[in-house]
């Protein structure tokens, strides 16, 4: 009877409320610490990210008298957490604004950027133009029991050395 | 030697030799464009190493970056970039302008990452 009781209903109750819970509160404390960390680099090392004479989306080089130029790119993969992908779902009954991706999502795009920054930065570039974003879905499960799914964020442009 | 279509192994695992000016942009800042040869491109499709996928797996547990997918977008991306620019090579351009990337799921467990460009010759 015991064994009959732990396996038909404390070991389900378990895998669908506590684990994602469990889940759930690690990956927003991680995510949590990902982020003050960020910041604390964006603030050290981001002055090029402050200032929009150094950094643009135009591709206009009419102010720039660059020597030479070299392509830069970064990439970077984030996803939420299991336990958060479970509670997104839950969510998604009724709608309303997903705040996990909303985290993980702003994480990677200023992360990208913040390593766009740094990798032009190590090559000698003074300023970066026409810069691009791109987001797709990278999933790489091989059946939809693995929730396995992540988001990559692209962003390369073109650095000038003055 | 030529090669039309498919790159052979040997060719594309070898380490960059080619050096090549490439933008993003119309031009090449500092430079003048003098010949266009067209468009060139590259691409790369990649499935993931099972044991990275566990690992990624567990990852996932706490979310955040996923370091051995970012590593292997890399990877491919350069691979990409690597055939581009033998295509380009092979054209007689020493210069790509206006390169765009492209990453697609093609299919479940594999991504197509492809970038394009035009060859130049620039002085």
């Amino acid at each position: 009877m015991d064994v009959f009781i732990v396996v038909y209903i404390i070991i389900p109750i378990l895998t669908i409320f506590v684990l994602p819970t469990l889940s759930w509160a690690i990956g927003n404390w991680y995510q949590n610490r990902l982020m003050s960390a960020l910041l604390e680099n964006e603030k050290q090392d981001g002055k090029m990210l402050q200032s929009d004479k150094h950094l643009s989306t135009s591709s206009s080089m009419t102010s720039m008298a660059a020597e030479s130029s070299t392509l830069l790119h970064v990439s970077i993969c984030v996803g939420p957490s299991w336990g958060q992908i479970f509670f997104m779902w839950l969510r998604s009954l009724f709608g309303g604004r997903l705040h996990s991706y909303d985290v993980v999502l702003d994480y990677g795009r200023r992360e990208v950027l913040l390593r766009l920054n740094q990798q032009a930065k190590a090559l000698g570039c003074s300023s970066v133009v026409n810069i691009r974003i791109e987001t797709s879905t990278v999933s790489f499960a091989k059946n939809n029991n693995n929730k396995t799914s992540s988001v990559e964020f692209l962003a390369f442009a073109t650095g000038l050395r003055q | 030697m030529k090669f039309i279509g498919c790159f052979p192994i040997h060719l594309t695992m070898q380490p960059a030799t080619i050096s090549m000016h490439m933008s993003n942009v119309e031009t090449i800042p500092g430079k003048t464009i003098v010949n266009s040869l067209g468009l060139v491109t590259g691409s790369t499709v990649r499935a993931k190493h099972i044991g990275k996928d566990i690992f990624a797996g567990f990852k996932n547990l706490v979310g955040g970056e996923l370091k051995q997918y970012t590593e292997l977008l890399n990877e491919s991306r350069n691979e990409a970039i690597q055939r581009m620019m033998l295509q380009a090579n092979q054209m007689g351009a020493n210069a790509i302008v206006n390169v765009r990337f492209a990453t697609s799921n093609v299919a479940s467990g594999a991504s197509e990452l492809f970038c394009y460009g035009t060859a130049v010759v620039v002085q």
